[in-house]
């Protein structure tokens, strides 16, 4: 889950659909190809954010994650029919 | 040639599933995430790594603390033969840890087997610096007595390293600090650990049959909740070199000097190149193209800007365009050497590319070649890039920023050479600049006070592929720090100034009478 606390490291190699969902909010995660340090609170802290838009960020974030994982299992069902029909 | 990437894994020691904890020969099973390592080569991964957890850091911190009680008391130059051993080790493994460099980073497996050597290189450097430690005898202003400086080893010096030098920049740090009787905690680069893994495994026959303290050269593969803020402000370690971009130089910095500790600073770079209208263009344009598109632009010093006299500006654009065309079919598998061209390390960066490109438009530049992300066989990892040419405007956002990919913008410039100079320094990083002219006082300028802002300023060479034996490092943005050759070392060492009384009087400085 993620939380304000979550780094930015986590988010990139973990939920790696935060990455573009961040840039569009101005958070640029990659710098020089690496993830930035620090966590997801403090990058939104960085530009501006209010109390409120990081608490949405953090609920948005948790849910593109869940919507991820549902396409991930269709995905993976899938997978598995093809392997099976092979 | 073809590489049997299996066979490398192989012979450098690497398993499906690898520790990512050493402190030397000793390795450590962890509980830490368990990280894999794709290749932006084609996408597979290549084998896991099993990362620290904090608990894990504490040991190794532990350890290289009672090392360095020991070490620093081994002569300097049996410490330099300890680097000797392992510059002819990495001799040894030159060609399959350069392919892996190629494999796991991106980079064509030319410039894999080039980073391996500049690790050989500094390694050579290191071993006669290891005998040339010299203070300096000064002279006292009161009689019988002697005034002198020497320089002591330091402690723990933690190295941070990117992906893209996944292993050099380790090397600069770690030769240099290990002759200078530090001991090192390398924390790599998330995107490529296996290259750490297998230069640990590397060196490790070289610690043993030299018993080598464990805890001197150590391996801390985790990421930045574990060997992060914690790392950076650990007052166990005095200095911290960090090789990254601005962003987590700053923090960094901040953290570092919060506890009044070093910070070795080498971060990004916005690098220029001026042409002139007395440069030998075709000289100047070849150059400049392997300095653009070289390591897929994925270089601390990268050529990102090329600012060009009005003069010539048209007969570089078409020379440039035309050395693009010609590129345009050697861009693929950085480990098949007809390529020249290697991928981006992973979708993120190509976003970051494509981003550049569609920015630089919308601010009114103009895209003369490339720009595209690459699909079908042989991209199909996605990561792969056409390099792209704009023609720009210095003071654009996008082109102040540092974008990590083949993006160059092309500048015109009018007038005296004074003016180019003022454009390239018109950035916020200082790391690389070159400047192309067969005029001796427009070079001149170039180099002088009033010249290029830069830690590297080169005459009719490019902005990268710098020497280990010259400093490394650059201003402003970019940090200040300097690694690698010169007088680099010292920044390993803590320096002690002596007086010392040889007389049977005790004249006070300056004069000052004290009877009592």
């Amino acid at each position: 889950m993620i939380t304000r606390n979550t780094t930015i490291e986590d988010l990139v190699e973990d939920y790696p659909k935060s990455v573009k969902y961040l840039a569009d909010k101005g958070i640029r995660c990659i710098k020089c190809g690496e993830p930035i340090w620090g966590t997801l609170e403090e990058a939104c802290l960085e530009k501006d954010f209010t109390q409120e838009q990081i608490d949405t960020a953090v609920k948005e974030l948790n849910a593109l994650h869940q919507e991820g994982n549902q396409e991930n299992s269709t995905d993976d069902a899938q997978h598995i029919t093809i392997k099976k029909i092979k | 040639m073809t590489i049997n990437i299996q066979n490398v894994l192989k012979n450098l020691g690497l398993t499906e599933t690898n520790l990512g904890v050493s402190t030397g020969a000793e390795w450590f099973d962890t509980d830490g995430k368990i990280n894999t390592s794709s290749s932006p080569v084609d996408g597979k991964v290549i084998a896991s790594v099993k990362t620290a957890t904090l608990e894990d850091y504490e040991k190794v911190v532990t350890k290289a603390q009672a090392a360095f009680k020991e070490w620093r008391m081994t002569p300097a130059p049996i410490r330099g033969e300890v680097v000797r051993q392992i510059g002819n080790a990495l001799r040894e493994y030159k060609d399959d840890l350069g392919a892996l460099v190629s494999y796991e980073m991106g980079k064509i497996f030319q410039e894999g087997l080039g980073e391996v050597q500049e690790m050989i290189d500094i390694c050579d450097f290191a071993v006669g610096q290891s005998r040339l430690i010299n203070g300096v005898a000064l002279q006292s202003e009161r009689s019988l007595h002697r005034l002198s400086e020497q320089y002591h080893p330091l402690g723990i010096v933690g190295i941070v390293t990117s992906y893209n030098f996944p292993v050099a920049v380790w090397a600069w740090n770690s030769a240099l600090a290990a002759i200078a009787g530090d001991v090192v905690i390398w924390k790599p680069s998330s995107k490529t650990p296996l290259t750490a893994i297998a230069t640990q495994k590397i060196i490790q026959n070289v610690l043993k049959e030299n018993k080598v303290p464990e805890g001197v050269f150590n391996l801390v593969v985790g990421r930045s909740s574990v060997m992060g803020d914690n790392f950076l402000g650990d007052k166990r370690i005095p200095l911290i070199s960090v090789t990254g971009s601005t962003a987590v130089g700053r923090r960094a910095g901040r953290i570092v000097g919060e506890r009044l500790g070093r910070a070795l600073l080498e971060l990004g770079g916005n690098n220029a190149v001026i042409i002139t209208p007395e440069a030998d263009i075709q000289m100047a344009v070849m150059s400049t193209v392997f300095g653009t598109v070289g390591t897929a632009g994925q270089r601390c010093t990268s050529t990102r800007r090329v600012i060009i006299h009005e003069d010539v500006f048209d007969q570089v654009k078409n020379a440039f365009v035309g050395a693009y065309e010609k590129l345009a079919n050697k861009v693929g598998s950085p480990l098949d050497e007809k390529f020249l061209v290697g991928p981006l390390i992973d979708q993120h960066a190509v976003m970051l590319f494509e981003e550049a490109v569609s920015k630089v438009q919308k601010e009114g530049g103009k895209i003369l070649f490339g720009g595209q992300k690459l699909e079908g066989p042989g991209f199909e990892s996605g990561n792969y890039v056409m390099p792209c040419i704009a023609e720009a405007e210095n003071h654009f956002e996008i082109v102040q920023e540092e974008t990590f990919a083949p993006i160059v913008y092309l500048i015109k410039y009018k007038g005296d050479v004074q003016n180019a100079i003022d454009i390239q320094n018109d950035v916020p990083q200082g790391l690389s600049s070159a400047i192309f002219t067969l005029n001796m006082r427009e070079a001149e300028t170039f180099i002088s006070q009033t010249g290029s802002d830069c830690g590297i300023a080169n005459v009719n060479l490019g902005t990268s592929g710098a020497e280990i034996g010259g400093a490394f490092g650059g201003e402003k943005d970019t940090g200040g720090g300097r690694e690698s050759g010169s007088d680099a070392w010292k920044v390993y060492m803590r320096r002690q100034t002596n007086t010392i009384n040889y007389g049977a009087e005790l004249p006070l400085a300056q004069g000052i009478k004290f009877d009592i």
